[in-house]
């Protein structure tokens, strides 16, 4: 698997970071790919009850995770719902939700497009 | 070589495993704490471990903290894998027993270097332990026969004595002497007269339970100690000792040369002795007599206590 030029700036992964991380085993991505899509759905779900005792750890995990792909954004907004569920605020977890829910479909979309691309 | 990883998160152990099994390490995964802990409890655990902070059941900390308190298994490097990068956290997590941390998302390079260096240390630790070992043993054991030395083998008998009064059972003692050594290294030289101490320990080793004690006691002397041994067997033991030697002679380098041995022999239940001097002195007395009785023989001790046990000569 080559790497395509400098495409950090390009979208919400950086896919160069990712790839090194990798170590450039395109099955080995997909693989990490298809986990991320297994278990997501179920974090956001249980973000979405709101169950403040379980947002920390929730979104912790979450933030794991998108920082293991390498997507900055979304990782930074995990990390600000697991900072309310430290503090046990409500307020505007539902915005910063929506906010998370957003960058990951933006997320989807580009890990679609490049795993398309970038088979062998 | 074996290392664990324990992460609750599945993407983040795949990612490791891949990572660390092309470096060659035999992974063992667990996602929660407790599983963790169970793991590096093995007696063949890993001895690298990899744990995330968060955890279900038991955090990285926590695992840290039960791991350290095994003191009896080898050292096992830890590097705890942390978001949480904050100074106070960095110093709990090895104020925990960490070695080393890692912040997520980790570089595969930086991570295997890492582990590297933790390899190093275990090497280290492992020839320490070693070193250790080997001393212990030159501490232990005479160096010609690799048997107990003298103060190894009289701490043990007095052991062995102290149990048998609490216990209310009985311990065989015998002090075997190699009858005419001395003339043995006079007309050979002393090659061939350690030859016939560590051939005569190899024997004596043999002749007894693999619980009970062989020493080097003196020059040619040899102190055996049976642990929970009927008094009635006693003599056929010993004379299973002596025979053992002198049945087959010993092969060395100046051919096979006729050995025997005088044993003196002392059981606990037949007298009320139990302070070692004493009983090393009867048993001293008794070998004695079985010098002055033709030597190649066994005899048991007669001490001037009160004796509920019949004086008995055998050869």
């Amino acid at each position: 698997m080559t790497q395509k030029g400098d495409r950090s700036s390009q979208g919400v992964v950086n896919l160069d970071e990712l790839l090194t991380r990798v170590e450039n085993d395109y099955d080995l991505l997909v693989e990490l790919i298809g986990i991320f899509k297994q278990d997501f759905p179920r974090l956001l779900q249980s973000l979405q009850r709101g169950d403040m005792k379980n947002v920390q750890a929730t979104s912790h995990a979450l933030k794991g995770m998108l920082s293991g792909l390498s997507v900055t954004q979304a990782a930074a907004s995990a990390s600000r719902l697991e900072q309310m569920g430290r503090e046990g605020r409500t307020s505007g977890l539902t915005d910063a939700l929506v906010i998370l829910e957003s960058e990951v479909a933006k997320l989807w979309q580009e890990l679609d497009a490049y795993v398309e691309e970038a088979k062998p | 070589m074996k290392i664990l990883i324990a992460d609750d998160d599945r993407m983040s152990r795949r990612l490791l495993q891949k990572t660390l099994e092309r470096e060659g390490y035999k992974v063992i995964a667990a996602d929660n704490g407790q599983l963790a802990l169970q793991q590096l409890s093995l007696s063949d655990g890993p001895r690298l471990a990899l744990l995330d902070w968060m955890m279900p059941e038991l955090d990285g900390p926590g695992v840290c903290l039960e791991v350290r308190k095994q003191h009896d298994r080898p050292y096992v490097h830890i590097v705890l894998l942390t978001s949480r990068g904050s100074k106070q956290d960095v110093v709990a997590g090895l104020e925990a027993g960490a070695d080393d941390y890692l912040t997520k998302p980790w570089d595969p390079a930086e991570l295997v270097a890492r582990l590297r260096v933790g390899q190093r240390i275990l090497q280290l630790e492992d020839r320490l332990v070693e070193a250790r070992e080997t001393m212990r043993f030159k501490a232990t054991h005479d160096p010609l026969t690799s048997l107990f030395n003298r103060g190894v083998i009289v701490d043990l008998l007095d052991r062995e004595l102290t149990r048998t009064r609490r216990e209310d059972g009985c311990t065989v003692v015998m002090l075997g002497d190699l009858d005419h050594f001395k003339s043995v290294n006079d007309t050979y030289g002393h090659i061939v007269g350690d030859e016939v101490l560590r051939e005569v320990a190899r024997r004596l080793l043999a002749s007894v339970r693999s619980y009970d004690f062989v020493g080097r006691y003196g020059g040619e002397e040899f102190l055996i100690v049976l642990n929970n041994c009927d008094s009635t067997q006693a003599i056929a033991r010993a004379e299973q000792v002596r025979s053992g030697i002198a049945n087959h002679p010993v092969r060395t380098t100046r051919g096979p040369l006729p050995i025997t041995m005088s044993l003196g022999l002392f059981a606990t239940r037949d007298w009320d002795l139990h302070i070692v001097e004493e009983v090393l002195r009867e048993v001293d007395l008794a070998l004695y007599q079985a010098k002055g009785d033709g030597r190649n023989c066994v005899r048991l001790a007669t001490p001037n206590t009160p004796c509920n046990a019949p004086q008995r000569l055998v050869k």
